[in-house]
């Protein structure tokens, strides 16, 4: 250790500076001070996320994301709808990155052609045919508990208040994000996921997207999201891009009113 | 010198524990030390000053041979500087050989803790010994004239001041150990109380082996008040994609065998045998932890799943070549190993769900039904083809997997965008169906 590292004891600047220090900061009336949290602002601070593949929903989310290390659920009138739909940016995130993708127990059979063009690889894929919901929640929490899988979707369409709060106990110390599936019903009763989710889907290749629970208030506005699935983009033409109209159309002219089925009484069936 | 001694249960009828157990004991505890010597045929003794640094510490060391002998149901180990004395420490029920000086705990101890002093209990009670102190307060020569030599060395060699040698317990080749059972097993699950103790020791020799297996049998044999038909007994192999030696997984994937598994008579003894052992890499124990390696891997998890619900029911995708929806995949199950081609991908639209059966469609007029009218988006994509595919019905005949489909993608107010196809029926007439949604 050389001399000059040795600290100056006998400093004069500091012992000037020390009766200056103040002990306490003011506060001015009508400005907070950084690091209180202000009632608008999004919850305390989600350290892993990822991405959904949409800015916008991103932007509402806490942490910009889907969480990892917790429980996100996913409402939908129906199943089988919008799953993919909306979650197809975290899987292709997931995958590119290396993660399997698990799913627990989906209402129909999961097609992978459609799935690898939300990114999904035949090799990064398990499907698990869990068909009681003990046989359902089981899966899904060994599947969490191991903390293996990249992504886990599991349908619990009849989980009750407890078994999800147990779920998303064990989340907390699993690195991937659990989504759980499960009916429009399930909204009104109180679960532990932190995150809760409700999709439709509009006729103009749009989500909607309706935040009612995340760390962080409420967003009262419902996000529409443009989704095309499976590779639709590439055979849509620009007036198919807005099938609403076309279905008033068919609405107001009955039967015969939309040229697609016009066309389809032409092609004749009979010809082999 | 750290020594530790174990006294398991004795058999009643000849008062010293049966060679199966002192084995099994002794097996196990080679994963801790290769200086493993059985002591007059009542105890384990285990050297293990010179393992102390690689199981993280002296305290360490000690905790974890006390929670792994307590699940085999030996009774706490007893600690001391050499193994006459941690072995008449063990004898007295006494642990900590090291709370004093070594000369003060052995000189409290009553004479039968040591086998040497025992054989001369009458004699030594008379003259007034009470304990161990009492026997070396005696003077040595008179000690000597009047005793015979061992008493004198094994007294020298509990308090350490002479030399003890040792037949160190050799590491079997082959694990095969039996167990026999306290009482009789009527139901399946129940064996894995006792089962757990034999996969501990194998564990155990696994270990010291470097070693993991990859297949293990466990063995029962029914007890001899049996029905006839019942035969002799039954057996479980295990099998796992990965050599392992963890315990827990082990376990686990045993349970879930045992389970499906239904006794024919109530069952005495168990045999556990390593099929197939091979060696096994360990993980390094670096300072910075390899996040990857943090959890269990996805096989292991994906075994003890389909140990319970069925491989067939953890399936993984296997692309093929072919046009026919239903053929596009195959679903193998997650256990077998990919194939190393693997189809083309056409990047055409595909939906992502898709139903087990076609659903037939109501229509009205010809314009096709589901949740409300449907509006034809785009199409129609002809997929024609399959003669050449047969496959045997339920009846037993061969039947051609030809299919002649116009492909539709359908949009509907309520259930998505749907993936349906118009074909010819039986009798001249043609019929809607749903196939998959674009979900």
């Amino acid at each position: 250790m050389n001399a000059a590292a040795v600290p100056q004891w006998q400093d004069p600047e500091s012992v000037e500076a020390a009766p200056t220090r103040r002990l306490r900061p003011t506060v001015v009336l009508g400005e907070i001070p950084d690091g209180v949290w202000k009632g608008s602002e999004l919850g305390s601070k989600v350290a892993e996320t990822i991405p959904t593949g949409w800015p916008a929903l991103d932007a509402q989310l806490p942490g910009g994301g889907w969480p990892c290390r917790s429980i996100s659920e996913v409402l939908a009138p129906q199943p089988a709808v919008i799953e993919w739909r909306l979650l197809g940016g975290a899987m292709r995130h997931v995958v590119t990155n290396g993660g399997q993708l698990v799913l627990v127990g989906p209402p129909k059979h999961p097609h992978l052609p459609g799935l690898m063009h939300d990114g999904a690889d035949a090799r990064q894929l398990i499907w698990v045919q869990a068909e009681t919901p003990a046989e359902r929640l089981w899966v899904t929490e060994q599947m969490i508990k191991s903390d293996a899988a990249g992504v886990i979707v599991a349908w619990l369409p009849q989980a009750r208040q407890e078994q999800i709060r147990r779920l998303q106990v064990c989340a907390l110390a699993c690195q991937a994000p659990v989504f759980l599936c499960r009916p429009e019903a399930a909204r009104h009763e109180s679960s532990a996921a932190p995150l809760r989710v409700h999709a439709t889907y509009h006729l103009d290749w749009e989500l909607k997207v309706e935040i009612f629970k995340r760390r962080g208030p409420a967003l009262e506005t419902e996000l529409r999201l443009p989704s095309i699935p499976g590779g639709l983009a590439s055979i849509l033409t620009p007036r198919l891009l807005e099938p609403s109209r076309l279905f008033k159309r068919m609405e107001t002219v009955d039967a015969v009113g939309s040229s697609a089925p016009r066309r389809r009484s032409v092609q004749p069936l009979a010809v082999h | 010198m750290l020594w530790a001694a174990l006294l398991p249960d004795v058999d009643p009828s000849s008062r010293l524990p049966s060679t199966d157990v002192l084995n099994g004991t002794a097996t196990w505890a080679l994963q801790y030390t290769p200086r493993v010597a059985v002591i007059e045929a009542s105890a384990v003794a285990l050297e293990l000053s010179a393992s102390t640094r690689l199981f993280g510490g002296k305290r360490q060391l000690v905790e974890r041979i006390r929670n792994q002998a307590a699940e085999l149901d030996l009774t706490a180990p007893s600690w001391a500087p050499t193994s006459l004395a941690a072995l008449a420490l063990a004898r007295a029920g006494q642990t900590n050989g090291f709370s004093k000086p070594l000369d003060q705990v052995l000189d409290a101890l009553p004479l039968d803790t040591l086998t040497a002093a025992k054989v001369h209990d009458a004699t030594l009670s008379r003259l007034g010994c009470r304990t161990l102190g009492d026997v070396r307060a005696l003077p040595r020569g008179g000690l000597s004239r009047r005793f015979d030599a061992q008493l004198l060395t094994a007294l020298d060699q509990a308090y350490g001041l002479r030399p003890e040698s040792h037949a160190w317990v050799q590491l079997p080749d082959r694990f095969a150990q039996r167990l026999e059972l306290m009482s009789r097993v009527e139901m399946a699950p129940a064996l894995l109380f006792g089962a757990r103790r034999l996969l501990l020791q194998m564990c155990g020799w696994l270990a010291a082996r470097r070693s993991g297996t990859t297949a293990f049998t466990l063995r029962w044999c029914h007890d001899v008040m049996r029905s006839k038909t019942a035969g002799d007994g039954g057996e479980l192999t295990i099998r796992t994609a990965e050599a392992t030696r963890n315990i827990e997984h082990l376990s686990r994937l045993l349970a879930e065998h045992l389970a499906k598994v239904e006794l024919k008579a109530p069952v005495g003894d168990l045999e556990l045998v390593a099929d197939d052992v091979r060696a096994l890499e360990e993980t390094s124990s670096s300072l910075l932890p390899d996040p990857v390696q943090s959890g269990e891997s996805l096989a292991l998890v994906m075994e003890r799943v389909a140990a319970r619900l069925g491989p067939q029911r953890v399936l993984r995708p296997v692309l093929a070549a072919d046009h026919r929806m239903e053929w596009m995949v195959h679903w193998r199950p997650a256990a077998e190993p990919p194939p190393r081609k693997s189809a083309p991908i056409s990047g055409l639209p595909q939906p992502a769900f898709m139903l087990p059966q076609p659903l037939k469609l109501a229509a009205r007029g010809d314009r096709p039904l589901y949740q409300g009218p449907l509006m034809l988006l785009s199409g129609p994509h002809r997929v024609e083809g399959g003669w050449w595919h047969r496959l045997p019905d339920d009846s037993g005949e061969q039947r051609s997997q030809t299919v002649i489909r116009d492909y539709w993608v359908a949009l509907s107010e309520h259930a998505g965008v749907l993936w349906i196809f118009h074909t010819r029926l039986d009798n001249d007439r043609s019929a809607w169906f749903l196939q998959g949604v674009f979900a």
